[in-house]
């Protein structure tokens, strides 16, 4: 689905480009984490800050990413996908703790595997483990002392950014203590520390109640607007759309689709998609006296009454009481629509249902969910 | 969001701080008792015991041996024989040839077997005289029951991996190990303040442990300790780097570990010429044997066994934590920990 791989749109881009040039003009909050001064050169200004280029990792004989191109600058982009589509892996590219079996993944032109890299990058996993005998304050600042600040720059910047997660009043428990949203931000101001270019967040709201869901939106939009790139993965569109409109749909490894989701639905409408039914042959009677239809009156109407349709392959089923049709149809969403209304209607009795274009297959998903 | 008073200047972090902070957090992290530490606490305490009842009950030494074993008459009991014998022949073998040639058997007999005819009588054979191990058996069982069978085959290496495959393999095996791998230290020198941070755990364990294990034996404990106490030094540190690597390479590094200690180390340290020089144990055994020469402390059969001299030892050792080390960074600044997430 080549069609739908475009890359965000080029105003956006540009709105990006003139907030990284003025960093010292953005207003600066109170308690924030002072800004590094990034080495950003003339030609680093020029580069995008994440490059993915055609990138492929392998699992064994797995296929954990494929062939991957993502051009990242600044703003929140959501990164959506079932799981096993590989998002934590490109994820893991990104933030340096996997290194691809083909392609490159650059930070500002930096190897995101090198320790120069990991200084532009913030990254709140997914995974749940800590240092559980520290208490949230211990950690995050041990995690400050690990990024090589002097023992009082490190308190000044754990307390910065614990009072920036909301955290500063309980930081003081044992993280063992702690509930999962606590947890989260717990993972959250480790990442902020080193007031990194990119941050890379993998399910950053899952488990936080939806006050503290609000704050955390809240100061994600903050970060953006002062020139951030923020990488957030989650398994629900509706979630990430309250942050961003522009989301990369992966699915098997690919990213299916990256733009606007307005953008994605209207390809998607021109895009034509495969569609397999399966119906039984001879359905059993129903209480009002009627009984199944055949797939052939189902190829028949929807040909004549469903406009989007475009053909109809009747094939050869491997079971003889099933009947299989190939459908090829535009506009998914309205054709979906009226198939459901046939199917409800005419009494066919559909036992399988299948996009056969994967691709399409999880981006219509998302798009049909919501 | 609460947020407090603006910060100062900006102040980019150092390589070299965070190296020292990750040593120190990564000494203070192992302090952590967990399932291996316990363990080997356990032994400690296990062989404390058992060198304290050996101690208390005068055992050391072979003063109270019987030979054949288990049935007749100790050494001390048969030279109290032997010393009365003369008088009761001087009565049942009165003509003067046979008594002399009676007082060469039995006088030579009291040569071989009299402690107190160690220093008097040179040696003719290369082998020592009975009466010489008599003089100094304490230290010589002690060491070839306590330190050469039970220490350095088996508590040395398993107290070694109780921390050496809890450096990294602790903190791959709980995920924590991402937090290492997501800030900006170069991996080789993540590798390598494991190791420094490890080392002085390793070394105050064995060491400390060997120490107490030695008091509590007394006289043969305390020349034990003065005598070896470089070699456990030297073998720690290999077993340490050893270990470590392990830890870095093997998802279950503890098992590997013990599979290493106890076959490896063993089939290889007593298989004959060549191939035990693979084993740590066989340059620590060189080099303690060397340093006990002077007490009679040798391999069983030195042409099979055929030690390096101590310098070799010495610097093999020290010369294989070196590459162990190396060999970790090079491999760890190359690897991807999959399982971390």
């Amino acid at each position: 689905m080549p069609e739908l791989l475009d890359s965000a749109d080029p105003g956006r881009r540009d709105r990006h480009l003139g907030q990284m040039q003025n960093p010292s003009e953005m207003p600066k909050a109170e308690g924030e984490v002072p800004h590094a001064e990034l080495p950003l050169s003339r030609e680093r200004k020029d580069q995008p800050l994440l490059l993915c280029q055609r990138v492929s990792k392998w699992y064994g004989p797995v296929l954990g990413v494929n062939q991957v191109t993502l051009e990242l600058r600044s703003g929140i982009t959501g990164l959506v996908g079932a799981n096993g589509a590989g998002k934590s892996t490109l994820m893991r590219l990104i933030t340096g703790h996997l290194r691809p079996d083909l392609g490159q993944v650059s930070i500002f032109g930096i190897d995101a595997w090198s320790a120069q890299a990991k200084r532009l990058v913030g990254y709140c996993p997914d995974v749940d483990a800590f240092y559980e005998e520290m208490s949230g304050w211990q950690f995050v600042e041990a995690m400050a002392r690990l990024c090589g600040y002097s023992r009082t720059e490190s308190r000044r910047r754990t307390e910065a950014v614990l009072h920036r997660v909301g955290m500063a009043n309980r930081s003081d428990r044992r993280i063992r203590g702690y509930s999962k949203g606590m947890r989260q931000r717990i993972k959250l101001a480790q990442a902020l520390l080193h007031d990194p270019a990119l941050l890379v967040l993998d399910e950053p709201l899952s488990g936080i109640d939806p006050v503290g869901r609000a704050e955390l939106v809240a100061l994600f939009l903050e970060l953006a607007e002062q020139g951030k790139c923020l990488l957030v993965s989650s398994h629900e569109l509706e979630e990430l759309e309250k942050l961003t409109d522009h989301v990369a749909i992966m699915a098997r490894g690919r990213i299916a689709a990256v733009d606007t989701v307005a953008r994605i639905r209207d390809r998607l409408a021109d895009h034509p998609l495969t569609v397999r039914i399966d119906l039984r042959k001879n359905g059993g009677p129903l209480a009002n006296g009627q009984s199944y239809r055949h797939h052939r009156d189902l190829a028949a109407q929807l040909l004549a009454e469903v406009p989007e349709v475009c053909g109809v392959e009747i094939v050869d089923s491997p079971h003889p009481l099933v009947g299989r049709l190939l459908v090829r149809a535009r506009q998914a969403e309205r054709f979906f629509v009226e198939l459901n209304r046939l199917v409800l209607d005419e009494c066919y009795e559909v036992i399988h249902l299948e996009t056969l274009d994967s691709s399409t297959q999880a981006v219509l998903g998302y798009l049909l969910r919501k | 969001m609460a947020t407090t008073a603006a910060t100062s200047s900006v102040q980019e972090g150092s390589t070299l701080s965070a190296f020292l902070a990750l040593i120190w957090i990564s000494w203070k992290r192992q302090a952590r008792a967990r399932q291996m530490v316990w363990i080997a606490l356990g032994l400690l305490v296990f062989s404390l015991v058992a060198v304290y009842l050996q101690t208390a009950r005068d055992r050391w030494g072979m003063h109270h041996w019987r030979w054949p074993r288990g049935r007749d008459p100790k050494a001390l009991t048969y030279l109290e024989a032997v010393n009365r014998l003369p008088l009761v022949l001087a009565v049942v073998q009165p003509n003067a040839p046979g008594q002399a040639v009676q007082h060469a058997v039995f006088g030579a007999t009291r040569t071989i077997l009299s402690p107190e005819a160690r220093v008097s009588l040179p040696s003719t054979t290369d082998q020592p005289r009975y009466g010489d191990r008599l003089a100094c058996s304490a230290f010589q069982v002690f060491s070839q029951a306590v330190v050469f069978s039970i220490f350095l085959t088996f508590l040395l290496p398993l107290w070694s991996l109780s921390f050496g495959t809890e450096a990294l393999g602790g903190d791959r095996e709980n995920q924590s190990l991402l937090w290492l791998l997501s800030r900006p230290i170069p991996r080789p020198l993540i590798y390598l303040a494991k190791f420094l941070a490890l080392l002085p755990w390793c070394i105050g364990f064995n060491l400390g442990g060997f120490a107490l294990i030695c008091l509590m034996a007394g006289t043969p404990g305390r020349l034990a300790l003065q005598l070896y106490w470089p070699a456990v030094a030297l073998a720690t540190l290999t077993f340490a780097a050893l270990f470590l690597l392990i830890g870095a390479y093997f998802r279950r590094p503890a098992v590997i570990a013990i599979v290493y200690s106890f076959c490896l180390e063993v089939v290889l340290g007593n298989m004959p010429g060549y191939p035990k020089r693979v084993s740590v144990g066989f340059y620590a055994r060189s080099l303690m044997y060397e340093r006990a020469e002077d007490f009679g402390i040798q391999p069983d059969r030195p042409s099979v066994f055929l030690p390096v001299d101590g310098q070799t030892a010495s610097l093999v050792l020290i010369g294989a934590a070196l590459l162990l080390v190396g060999l970790g960074m090079w491999m760890f600044s190359r690897t991807q920990y999959h399982e971390v997430e």
